[in-house]
């Protein structure tokens, strides 16, 4: 599952030519449930409303979280998305966001393999950046919410909707 | 009038009217005339006082205290008590605080509050002397059972023989409760869809206060498990749980079975139900009722009266 979200996201970025690469960490909590911290990149390429449509890879985990040391439930969110910049001349910016993924919790024991553990997923986001002038360096606040159509009952019970994010870039190039 | 005076205008009239209270009428437990019954007649639901000077005979029983959930009333564990004629064990019925009275009193109650009604009738049994005491508790029934654990009330109290929680909540299944605590003061209330019999055993109005108080008791009883717990010795406990809960998340129960121990460090007894309705021992008012449904109902009794030995 996980190789049917990244494959075609880093087939897409190689295809095209990247004008700026920010990796990073990112660092979520979701209402009423767990931390979850990971991965955040972002894409915005030279030929196509370069600084201003971004795509995106996230990947948060609860086992950087609030399942580190603890037994709360391990679970693995990952996340592709675009990202439309408001006011790109500037330093600062709002940002609008559309995620499309796939979540996944380790319930771990046979008893309980029958319980719903997986979903796709499909979020709206808003969001504010900072790009730092002097250093390569930006930061992003977003939170956004999961739009659950599954029946009550049949999604997993740790994917819960409104979730915020914290993330902290490093421009690794810009051309 | 400019933009902002409009907008001002505009906020302070959806405050308003979303924050009126529901229209009640007297034919709904939320009034003013219907109250749980166990509020006249306590001596008919609570073993404390039906037998308030108990011979040795009835010392020598098993009593098993019987605790309903969120906005129910002592109806929810009615049909465990008529399924039961066996007479090595007693039910008392515990009616939580601030439920089975009125919106009011459901509105200003706190969730130690509704635990409070569950230590006073146990603390009671104890003072009579009964020594073979058991808990049963649904939905958040089960949940207040585990926070009595979680925070070592039994370090200091009896030993409970056995606890069953029968679909406990610790992670809900109405993905929108739990941003109830940014929306609810412009909701005031939830209004349940429930027919006009049940609106007399259930709140059909649900004050957003008491929807915070539940998460609270949740988050409180899910940290506690996500650091760890442990029964007191020799207490038996064991969880059932629909497997499609609508209310209870099923993964309450995978929480459960990872955050706690018995005292010896083994794990609890778990059982999932071939089930897709909330607390599946409370079939009565439930229409199109099937056999596998009271196929699970009377597997969860038999197995909470046979473990009582």
């Amino acid at each position: 599952m996980k190789n049917i979200i990244i494959i075609p996201f880093v087939l897409f970025c190689i295809a095209t030519q990247a004008q700026v690469l920010k990796v990073g960490l990112r660092f979520q909590k979701t209402q009423e449930m767990y931390w979850e911290n990971g991965i955040s990149s972002q894409y915005t390429f030279a030929k196509f409303k370069p600084n201003q449509l971004f795509v995106g890879f996230d990947y948060v985990t609860s086992r950087l979280g609030s399942a580190y040391n603890s037994n709360a439930i391990n679970q693995d969110t990952y996340l592709l998305s675009g990202s439309w910049l408001f006011n790109k001349s500037k330093p600062y910016h709002i940002v609008t966001r559309l995620n499309m993924g796939y979540f996944y919790s380790d319930l771990e024991e046979a008893i309980f393999k029958d319980i719903p553990n997986t979903s796709f997923l499909f979020s709206p986001e808003v969001g504010f950046t900072y790009d730092f002038k002097k250093a390569p360096i930006s930061l992003n606040f977003g939170t956004g919410f999961y739009i659950i159509t599954a029946k009550e009952g049949y999604s997993p019970g740790t994917l819960q909707p409104l979730y915020f994010h914290l993330d902290l870039y490093y421009t690794l190039f810009k051309k | 009038m400019n933009k902002f005076r409009l907008l001002f205008l505009f906020l302070i009239t959806t405050v308003f009217f979303s924050c009126s209270d529901p229209n009640i009428s007297d034919d709904l437990l939320d009034g003013d005339i219907i109250f749980d019954p166990s509020l006249y007649n306590p001596e008919q639901f609570l073993i404390s006082a039906k037998y308030p000077t108990p011979t040795p005979t009835d010392l020598s029983k098993h009593i098993i205290l019987a605790i309903h959930g969120y906005s129910a009333t002592t109806f929810e564990w009615q049909e465990f008590k008529d399924w039961s004629t066996n007479p090595s064990y007693r039910i008392s019925q515990v009616l939580l605080d601030g439920h089975g009275r009125d919106y009011e009193s459901f509105k200003s109650s706190k969730w130690e509050d509704w635990r409070s009604a569950i230590t006073d009738e146990y603390e009671k049994l104890i003072a009579l002397g009964y020594t073979k005491i058991s808990i049963a508790g649904s939905s958040t029934g089960g949940t207040l059972i585990l926070e009595l654990v979680k925070s070592g009330y039994f370090n200091t109290h009896l030993h409970p023989k056995n606890l069953f929680l029968i679909d406990p909540i610790v992670v809900s299944s109405t993905k929108l409760q739990s941003v109830v605590g940014i929306v609810g003061p412009m909701l005031g209330y939830v209004e349940v869809d429930q027919s006009s019999q049940e609106n007399k055993y259930w709140y059909r109005f649900r004050p957003y206060e008491t929807v915070n108080e539940l998460n609270a008791v949740m988050k409180n009883v899910r940290k506690g498990l996500e650091d760890g717990v442990v029964l007191p010795s020799g207490t038996y406990f064991k969880v059932f749980h629909s497997l499609h809960d609508l209310v209870a998340s099923t993964t309450s129960t995978v929480l459960i079975y990872k955050g706690l121990k018995t005292s010896s460090g083994a794990p609890i007894d778990v059982q999932i139900m071939d089930s897709d309705i909330h607390v599946f021992t409370r079939l009565s008012l439930r229409s199109n009722v099937t056999p596998l449904q009271l196929a699970n109902q009377k597997d969860a009794f038999n197995q909470i009266a046979n473990t009582l030995n």
